[in-house]
């Protein structure tokens, strides 16, 4: 069984038509995580003892004739901030591993459960997610299944690498600034960041309580809608959790483009692209038909003042660390944790306040449309340690600049879809595109995707090995 | 605020906050703290009133 020929879906109609079974279905995966991993670096924490029980069970409902649900032995895996009971919940650091284990999966995790998806194991990330590059100095860079001499992007990069290098056909990762949507760009999967409030965060390890947001990685974009209906669930323990339903998008993935207005975002998303990610988006709107340019509000401010938070909450929230085990913590990030628990309250007031209004703004611009596009990365995978980038006639700090084009949707708390594609003069390597949709109409971003996967323009591609 | 103020500032605030910092990487949090300072003046120009108040997450009661 070659798991670059497979998909998410295919695999849950394979198990539950009978073609296979889940345990052979997960026999394949292990065995492409134990013979790949070596390369790519994407899992820190394989659970496969607990897998393989969790696809036996799968198959003994099979063999009892009942009903599978929609993931049935699907195997997965998770960024490791993500609490699975029994193990340490490591959030990418080593200052962690003297921590208790997880007593309880994470609500997401137990939401996968249920649909009968196969956890396979933990993986790699920046440390406590501040990093767009996963070249995380403790468990070693996660490499692009692409070009192994690439990041994979971050803070989510194991999530994407594994979905790239097939070793899972679906990941959960999380995204605060960018951290799906960077590896998703750079890895060439498809990803999702829901709507802030969408997805409960409970048992999961934080960076920024107030722009946290969590979501998957797929093979498809069937199989990201089928995890997505998945993972939603009302849970009045996440303060952050603000769905009152679920809102299932897999049944409307083929109702096309009819009553959908979209455009292409100007100005700050184009001006910070270079040509690759400008010619996805072109190829996007060529797909869809779309001639209309759009400008979005206040990008740039947005950026500084989620930087800003960011900066100031990740920081407060390490005090304790930075106080007592600052030499243990990630060399490429544990100054700017410093940096921005010192930064002055009233930048950090200013930019909530901003927050609020600039969140009416963009309400505003979603009334005249219902989805937009833009790069989701400026550039293509750059090589590890890669310390500057030239954008927009700046020279710009790699690592932080990987975020410039996500940061400001995010901030605004929008739901994106991200496109793998793959353009011309990146030697071969991706860059995807976010499909912006307003908050809460995530059904919206998945039927223009679907649109795209349709024309053959967006979807993976196989790795070399 | 200048290069120096800003590490004036670092060390001031890190002794407030008891954070311990040697001389090397104090140098390099106010290299950060500094870069941000340009995008806290960028945040100022926002035309704010009075009335805006910071967005919120925070709910008395859960629903």
């Amino acid at each position: 069984m070659d798991t670059q020929q497979l998909s998410t879906e295919a695999v849950a109609q394979g198990i539950a038509t009978g073609q296979f079974t889940a345990s052979e279905v997960l026999a394949a995966y292990m065995q492409r995580i134990e013979t790949t991993d070596a390369k790519v670096n994407a899992f820190t924490t394989p659970c496969f003892e607990r897998a393989v029980q969790e696809a036996k069970a799968i198959d003994q409902r099979r063999t009892r004739g009942d009903t599978l649900p929609p993931l049935a032995g699907v195997p997965y895996a998770v960024k490791n901030l993500y609490d699975i009971q029994g193990t340490v919940t490591l959030a990418g650091s080593t200052v962690n591993q003297t921590n208790p284990p997880a007593q309880a999966d994470a609500f997401l995790v137990q939401q996968m459960q249920a649909v009968g998806a196969v956890l396979v194991g933990a993986l790699n990330m920046d440390e406590f997610a501040y990093g767009f590059t996963t070249e995380n100095t403790h468990y070693g860079p996660s490499h692009n299944p692409h070009d192994l001499s690439r990041i994979a992007g971050g803070s989510s990069g194991g999530s994407g690498a594994a979905v790239a290098a097939r070793q899972v056909p679906l990941s959960l990762g999380s995204d605060t600034n960018g951290s799906i949507r960077v590896p998703a760009s750079l890895c060439g999967v498809w990803g999702l960041k829901p709507t802030f409030g969408r997805l409960s965060r409970r048992g999961t390890y934080p960076f920024v309580h107030s722009i946290d947001h969590l979501g998957p990685f797929a093979d498809s974009l069937q199989g990201l809608g089928l995890a997505y209906d998945a993972l939603q669930g009302v849970d009045a323990y996440d303060p952050g959790c603000h769905a009152k339903r679920v809102e299932p998008v897999s049944s409307n993935l083929h109702h096309g483009l009819h009553g959908l207005r979209i455009g292409v975002l100007d100005g700050y998303f184009h001006d910070f692209a270079t040509a690759p990610a400008r010619q996805v988006v072109q190829d996007a709107a060529h797909v869809l038909g779309v001639t209309q340019t759009v400008s979005w509000p206040e990008a740039a401010m947005a950026r500084a003042a989620a930087f800003i938070i960011t900066a100031s909450e990740g920081g407060q929230l390490h005090l304790d660390h930075l106080r007592t085990q600052a030499d243990a913590m990630e060399p490429l990030s544990v100054d700017r944790f410093i940096a921005g628990a010192l930064q002055p309250a009233a930048w950090y007031v200013q930019a909530q306040r901003f927050r609020r209004i600039y969140r009416e703004k963009v309400n505003v611009l979603f009334e005249d449309w219902d989805v937009l596009l833009a790069p989701a990365t400026p550039v293509s995978a750059p090589t590890i340690g890669t310390e500057w980038l030239d954008l927009n006639g700046q020279q710009l700090p790699s690592r932080a600049a990987m975020g410039l084009l996500t940061q400001p949707i995010s901030f605004a708390g929008c739901p994106v879809v991200v496109a793998p594609m793959w353009p011309n003069g990146t030697e071969g390597m991706p860059i995807g595109v976010q499909v912006i949709a307003a908050p809460w109409r995530e059904e919206a971003a998945f039927r223009v995707a679907h649109v795209l996967s349709q024309s053959g323009a967006a979807g993976l591609k196989k790795v070399g090995f | 605020m200048t290069e120096q103020e800003t590490l004036a500032f670092v060390l001031a605030s890190s002794k407030a906050l008891g954070i311990p910092l040697e001389a090397e990487r104090a140098a390099r949090v106010a290299a950060h703290l500094h870069r941000t300072v340009a995008m806290a003046q960028m945040l100022e120009g926002a035309h704010l009133t009075p009335a805006d108040e910071p967005a919120e997450i925070f709910c008395p009661k859960s629903h």
